[in-house]
């Protein structure tokens, strides 16, 4: 059987860019033409199979609420990737993904992988041709390259609607995280995590299965 | 559910169209759609702005007032939540040098935002070794006992999986010159050697006497202890040793004060009892990355998930009562239609309702270049130490209590590890107490991290084997002899320490009182800044986070009405997590059925 490596993953960007979507689209190959706003349902994993390893996405969705909010650090310490997400016909949004992009690097950890997406390409395509419709978009894919060249970032234009680039991201990702995060041995870092789900008296011993 | 994603996947419904390569963006390169605004130069987002109105607002985001706000949230109110900070968690925030720093300056200038503390004295003497991030300092650190309400909130509202908790075994009694370890377990007690039969049967009736302290017929009969000090009440009744009421008052029972009465310190030794063997043989939980300042951030978080909105960086300039508008210091406004909750350390400039605060507890925090795993139980990264009163050279009359996060705890680097002191001894005694504390911890930790430390002559008998082969306990006495003798051969290394003074209106034992959210207005205030404000209390001296919860209720069911529907949230997608809070709220009285058996066996 193959190393599962959990990887916590935070999804930025502002209201209505399509994080949501995206998620549904990677977990439950869905699309929602009317999508709410996120309340609520801000913690979901998935698991996928790169090559040989398997990895467990914790994907943490932000709350539509949030877009007001100064985030709390809590939400991206110690996740190991990012999405940053701006839809392709609103700049505003684009700027926004800018702002994140550098909140993550002076607050994150230094190791996260951050793809910048955006999202909604299907708007700017002609669904017959796949030809681009001038006058549709409204960040061009020379801006969002440049930023990601820049600030060393996966890029990716997707489209939560036709499917269009969303596993690519994913997989980019999981590809990009270190096979072991290696921890040095000196000192315990990672073990001795306490399940609180898992009382010893109940789950009959420490041995905490991952599946 | 699982998805299997690689390079073999079945086509999705896009790729019915041209393919991949064709309409990869990023590979279509050289191609420029038309009428694209350049974007370089327009650098700020909106601007969060804060709404018109709402139900509560909430200044300051403590831990106190974060749970406050997750439960209005989801109880359906419309929330409000600020904080004059640029960042969560106020008077229990979890920061990093440069910010503790910043906030040295702006207690010892007295800035709206940092009221109830006072004195903060900041010594630094190789800055160019601290890496500011690399830190996680905690104003008020606390630990938690794995019996508490505020362990089966955090699962009850799903808050715990934004934590990572980490368990803490070690609690250190210093006695003597030196540390001993407490025999805190029934299975440590019967193997305990330094124990004699007569004590250890003693100790084991106390310990079952605590676990039963809620039937009826105890109950009845501690009746007649009522207002009998608990060390008198333990001395006589069970012939304990000084040295063993101190551990059971002061370590296990972490008593911040030797003026607690018998049913008090009763309940505080069946917190620690009962908490036991729930996820393990340890009592307490820590959480990773910093204490209350990141379950402040993780109840904010929920909050936000139920609809609160945030804003930090908004210090509360006045609130007019009549017309019930809160002004910011930048000219901001909202109407409350509810009420108006504020931490004291956010109260306005010229506030004139501020309950008062009488109590004080004094903080050391250093960092020292050290790893100091000698104190830790295996694999873990923290301990606690006690000094009980009289065992400092000052002659504390209260004890120093420390919490030692090593970097395992995700607080400081490798090879570093952060010593928290505190007592409720006021001025500049306490003060000395903490320093004196502090002197003791280093000769010890040098001592037992140093090679050669141990110079006594040690025979077979000095050292007596655990039953299970896995430790060997050293007789204490002689090495306490080798101890005071002890001359270190290096210095330890301090990159950090900082002093600094906290008010709070919490005594020092006993949780919140509730009538500081019952009072009445002063007279002749009705036009000040802060009338009808409602104030939480600043944080306790308490060294866990029992007290909490109780507090966050009593201003809901202040502002409520009842605390009824106090997080009476139903997650239907997820069952798993009430069955877990179900268990843990009821796992107190297996315990204890548990715990009987094997002792009425052995007695
Ligand atoms: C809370 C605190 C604890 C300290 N603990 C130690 C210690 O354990 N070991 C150590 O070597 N040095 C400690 N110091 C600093 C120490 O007293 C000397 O300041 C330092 O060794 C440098 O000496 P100096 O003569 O070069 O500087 P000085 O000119 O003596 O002092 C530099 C600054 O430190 C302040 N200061 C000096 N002593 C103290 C003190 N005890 N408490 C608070 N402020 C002080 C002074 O007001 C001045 O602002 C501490 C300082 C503080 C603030
Ligand atoms: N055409 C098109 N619409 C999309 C796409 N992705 C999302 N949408 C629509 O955009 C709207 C917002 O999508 P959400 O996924 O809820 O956006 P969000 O970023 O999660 O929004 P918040 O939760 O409010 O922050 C919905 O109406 C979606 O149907 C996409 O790729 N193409
Ligand atoms: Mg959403």
């Amino acid at each position: 059987m193959s190393k599962q490596t959990s990887v916590k993953l935070v999804l930025l960007g502002e209201a209505a860019v399509g994080k949501s979507s995206l998620v549904l689209r990677f977990v439950s190959n869905d699309f929602q033409e009317n999508k709410e706003p996120t309340i609520g349902a801000a913690f979901l994993t998935q698991r996928c199979t790169i090559g040989t390893k398997t990895i467990k996405f914790e994907i943490w969705d932000t709350a539509g609420q949030e877009r007001f909010a100064n985030l709390a650090p809590l939400y991206y310490r110690n996740a190991q990737a990012a999405l940053v997400v701006y839809d392709v016909t609103k700049p505003a949004s684009f700027i926004k993904a800018r702002h994140w992009v550098k909140e993550l690097h002076e607050q994150a950890s230094k190791n996260i992988v951050i793809a910048l997406v955006g999202n909604k390409y299907d708007l700017v395509v002609d669904p017959e041709t796949g030809e681009e419709i001038e006058g549709r978009r409204s960040v061009s894919v020379e801006e969002g390259k440049a930023l990601a060249d820049e600030e060393g970032l996966l890029f990716f234009e997707t489209s939560a609607k036709s499917a269009f680039n969303v596993n690519e991201v994913f997989t980019a990702i999981g590809k990009q995280i270190p096979e072991e995060t290696s921890k040095p041995q000196d000192e315990p870092s990672s073990v001795g995590r306490i399940d609180l789900n898992a009382p010893v008296d109940e789950s009959g011993g420490a041995g905490n299965c991952a599946c | 559910m699982s998805a299997t994603v690689d390079s073999s996947r079945k086509p999705s419904m896009a790729e019915r169209r041209p393919s991949m390569a064709e309409r990869r963006p990023s590979v279509q390169t050289g191609r420029r759609p038309s009428v694209i605004p350049h974007l370089a130069g327009i650098e700020d987002p909106v601007l969060p702005t804060i709404p018109d109105q709402c139900d509560v607002l909430i200044c300051g985001t403590g831990l106190v007032e974060s749970i406050l706000a997750a439960a209005l949230a989801w109880q359906g109110s419309n929330v409000l939540h600020v904080d004059s900070n640029p960042y969560y968690g106020d008077t229990s925030s979890t920061l990093t040098i440069e910010q503790i720093k910043a906030w040295c300056a702006n207690v010892n200038l007295n800035t709206p935002g940092f009221q109830g503390f006072c004195k903060a004295l900041l010594y630094i003497p190789r800055p160019d070794q601290l890496n500011s991030r690399d830190y996680s300092i905690d104003l008020t650190p606390r630990i938690m006992f794995v019996k508490s309400d505020l362990l089966s909130l955090l699962i009850k509202s799903r808050v715990y999986r934004y934590l990572e908790f980490q368990s803490i075994s070690n609690f250190h009694t210093f006695e003597n010159d030196s540390f001993g370890k407490m025999s805190s377990s029934k299975e440590e007690i019967f193997t305990d050697q330094s124990l004699s039969l007569a004590t250890k049967r003693q100790l084991m009736k106390f310990m079952k006497f605590v676990l039963e302290s809620e039937t009826a017929h105890i109950a009845k009969e501690l009746e007649q202890y009522k207002s009998t000090p608990f060390t008198e009440f333990i001395k006589e009744k069970y012939k304990l040793t000084p040295a063993q009421i101190n551990e059971l008052c002061y370590t296990l029972g972490l008593s911040p004060t030797p003026n607690i009465l018998t049913i008090e310190g009763i309940s505080r030794i069946r917190r620690y009892l009962s908490s036991f063997d729930v996820y393990g043989t340890f009592p307490v939980l820590y959480s990773k990355f910093g204490g209350p300042g990141e379950l402040s951030q993780g109840f904010c978080r929920s909050a936000a998930v139920a609809g609160a909105t945030y804003k930090l960086d908004s210090q509360l300039q006045s609130y007019d009562s009549n017309n019930k508008i809160a002004t910011f210091m930048d000219g901001s406004k909202v109407k409350v239609t509810e009420r108006l909750v504020c931490s004291p350390s956010q109260a306005p400039a010229n506030a004139q309702n501020v309950p008062e605060r009488k109590y004080e507890v004094t903080r050391l925090i250093t960092i020292v270049k050290k790893s100091c795993k000698e104190w830790f139980f295996e694999g873990e990264s923290a301990a606690v130490v006690v000094f009980p009163p009289e065992t400092l050279p000052s002659h504390n009359v209260y004890p120093v209590q420390v919490i030692i996060m090593g970097s395992g705890s995700g607080c400081c680097p490798q090879g570093q590890c952060i010593w928290y002191l505190s007592t409720v001894e006021k001025g500049e005694k306490a003060r000395r107490d903490l320093e004196e504390a502090l002197a003791k911890l280093e000769e010890s930790i040098l001592r037992e991290s140093e090679d050669g430390g141990f110079d006594v002559e040690l025979t077979d008998e000095d050292v007596v084997s655990r039953p299970d082969g896995s430790i060997s306990v050293i007789n204490s006495v002689k090495l306490g002899k080798s101890f005071k003798e002890f001359v270190p051969q290096e210095k330890l290394t301090y990159l950090f320490k900082l002093m600094f003074t906290q008010y709070t209106s919490v005594e020092p034992f006993g949780v919140v009182n509730e009538n500081v959210f019952k009072k009445t207005f002063k007279e002749g205030t009705e036009n000040s800044v802060d009338y009808q404000i409602l104030y939480s209390n600043m944080p306790s001296a308490e060294i866990s986070y029992d007290g909490i919860v109780t507090e966050a209720k009593l201003l809901y069911s202040t502002i409520v009405g009842s605390d009824d529907d106090f997080f009476d949230v139903d997650f239907e997608d997820d069952e798993e997590d009430t069955l877990a809070a179900a268990r843990n709220d009821s796992a107190i009285l297996d315990d204890d059925d548990e715990f009987k058996d094997e002792m009425d066996f052995e007695l």
